[in-house]
């Protein structure tokens, strides 16, 4: 490397050092009791560079290949690899060599950006929102082997992030990708997430609502069968008051898969007046499906609303019985019932289409989660 | 139409009907009444296929064939409609979207030709204003913050949709104050034809004085201990359900 990334060589040797500290999570790690990573990936590194693609860029977004460390523009140097890593986070900033960093001017109104991506090993992702920008960010996640993507999301004052991630079915693969978002004052970050499971997937998310009047709300559909496993895995600090978080989850497990939802919201001392609610539910469809979700709270703020709830639970047999008796074939009946299940969390997409893009993968993959 | 024989019928491993034995041709409306835990909820779950009630022996013949045999949504389609004493709520399907899909499914079954939806709603609303069902409750979900009397009016409206020829009738007039339960049996009465044959399961008489039964059973303990005809009703209302099950035993 030469000189002129010498900014980045720091950073990343503090990465490494933190990795190397930490190690790959297993099990027996709290965080990953429900997903062992280090077993899914065996011998796997996530060493080499997956491949990103980023759709027509709308105007006033400007892209920037992290290939080119140095001749990074200012703001990706003011931004890049500076909010928190846990310790996948860590590993993939230190071993990712490719990636690309977004950025969204003052006040534009962009959107949607498509992006996807494939192949194994490591990627980097910087998006940045300046003042009142806003931006839809449609993410595919297609890659295959072990892949780790770690990315961070700089959402700036009154602006707006909408964040619409699909994971389709990928059995073989091991997909773990964390998100680093920090929500500036009167900013608004939304996800919405769709799982048709992995042989490991998981998303995790780490967001900080970090000025007054910021909101982060996340909702989510896994539908998976098989051996799919589908992780995501939320932490909402509400670092100062009058801040919002929602969170929507729900969750359909049939054959041998494993639906994972674990959502920690912190309210730090003096973030009086935030207000977060977080349900995640599950439906099983198989005797051998699996559900865990883990609601969890550190309030150290006194004057604030928390709200949570989580259940696993069974296709209700009074309703299907209703259905039937009407006329409506077992099938049928048992599909409308899902549907119905999930309609609640993919009715927090606003835009009709993406609605649509998402019913049409919830439409694919509930044949293979509805297979006994 | 229906012919019931010996009818044994077991929940979790525990015999509730006991030897149940019964015909209605179509035309006819019957009546059973019992008390608390004679076995009512038990016959009319038993007809309509519902998982869990196990015959262990006798017989449902119904207009010749072994309705035993048949899923609960195939008795749907052959002309078999149980209004539920407690009608399920379902958040996420709207009301007017279960009735078509239900309207569809059975006429699929029958091998008849699937009405689109301008069709469905034109037909619903028509029925739907005689029973006093609002176009808003039709555009909510299934039963869902429906008071109990809307509820029935719900289960009713079916019936009048889809044009049943067994129609059973579970407790229609539990919860129901004297209004909703005269356009209830207004609505019930509307649907008497000599091609249609309806169970009216009750535990109280005064539901009787709106819909005029041909005939009378009485259940207890899982048998027809008595039979007569209407006014049968105003004997049990006048001398309690103890005296005639006494009398029989």
């Amino acid at each position: 490397m030469n000189a002129n990334a010498h900014w980045l060589d720091e950073r990343r040797a503090e990465a490494a050092n933190r990795f190397a500290a930490l190690g790959v999570p297993h099990r027996r790690i709290e965080d990953w009791k429900y997903s062992d990573l280090k077993t899914a990936i065996g011998s796997a590194n996530d060493e080499a560079a997956a491949s990103w693609a980023v759709g027509a860029l709308p105007d006033g977004v400007e892209l920037f290949d992290l290939a080119n460390t140095a001749a990074a523009p200012e703001w990706v140097r003011a931004h890049l690899g500076t909010l928190p890593q846990n310790a996948l986070a860590s590993a993939s900033f230190a071993h990712a060599r490719a990636g690309f960093a977004l950025r969204v001017a003052r006040n534009k109104a962009a959107g949607p950006l498509h992006v996807e991506f494939a192949k194994s090993g490591s990627i980097r992702v910087l998006v940045v929102l300046e003042e009142g920008a806003s931006l839809t960010l449609c993410e595919t996640q297609k890659t295959d082997g072990y892949s780790n993507l770690g990315l961070e999301f700089v959402v700036g004052v009154n602006a707006q992030l909408t964040h619409i991630r699909m994971a389709p079915h990928a059995a073989g693969a091991v997909q773990v990708e964390e998100y680093a978002i920090q929500i500036a004052r009167d900013a608004v970050y939304r996800a919405h997430l769709f799982n048709a499971g992995a042989k490991l997937g998981r998303a995790e998310f780490q967001i900080a609502l970090a000025g007054e009047n910021s909101g982060a709300h996340l909702s989510g559909v896994s539908v998976l069968g098989g051996m799919a496993h589908a992780d995501v895995s939320t932490h909402i600090i509400h670092a100062v008051g009058h801040t919002t978080s929602t969170q929507l989850f729900k969750h359909i497990a049939g054959g041998k898969s494993r639906a994972v939802y674990q959502g920690r919201i912190t309210v730090e001392q003096g973030a009086d007046k935030s207000d977060s609610r977080q349900t995640a539910k599950a439906l099983l469809m198989g005797e051998r499906a699996e559900a865990d979700l883990k609601p969890e709270l550190e309030i150290f703020a006194d004057d604030v609303k928390c709200a949570h709830g989580a259940a696993v639970g069974d296709l209700d047999a009074n309703s299907l019985f209703y259905l039937r008796a009407r006329g409506i074939p077992e099938a049928e009946a048992r599909n409308m019932l899902v549907r119905a299940f999930l309609e609640e969390a993919v009715d927090e997409i606003a835009d009709e289409s993406i609605r649509a893009t998402v019913w049409q993968a919830v439409e694919d993959a509930l044949p293979g989660a509805m297979a006994p | 139409m229906l012919e019931i024989k010996d009818l044994h019928v077991a929940v979790d491993g525990k015999e509730i009907l006991k030897g149940l034995t019964l015909s209605i041709e179509a035309g006819q409306v019957h009546a059973i009444m019992g008390p608390n835990g004679s076995g009512k909820s038990t016959l009319s779950y038993v007809l309509a296929g519902r998982a869990g009630y196990e015959i262990t022996s006798g017989s449902i013949t119904y207009n010749g064939e072994d309705l035993n045999a048949l899923k609960p949504e195939e008795r749907a389609a052959k002309g078999v409609f149980l209004a539920m004493q407690y009608p399920v709520e379902i958040p996420g399907v709207t009301t007017l979207t279960f009735l078509k899909t239900a309207l569809n499914a059975q006429r699929r079954a029958r091998g008849e030709k699937e009405v689109d939806a301008m069709t469905v709603l034109k037909t619903v609303r028509k029925r739907a204003a005689a029973l006093k069902v609002s176009e808003e409750m039709l555009k909510r979900a299934l039963n869902v913050g429906f008071s109990g009397g809307e509820k029935k009016r719900l289960e009713i409206l079916q019936m009048s949709l889809f044009e049943p020829k067994l129609a059973i009738l579970d407790e229609t007039d539990s919860g129901l104050d004297i209004d909703a339960l005269k356009l209830v049996a207004e609505g019930v009465n509307a649907l008497r034809g000599p091609e249609r044959a309806m169970l009216v399961i009750t535990h109280y008489q005064r539901l009787l004085d709106y819909i005029v039964p041909d005939r009378i059973h009485v259940l207890a303990k899982g048998r027809i201990v008595a039979e007569g005809g209407k006014e049968l009703a105003h004997e049990l209302e006048a001398k309690g359900y103890e005296h005639i099950v006494g009398k029989a035993a």
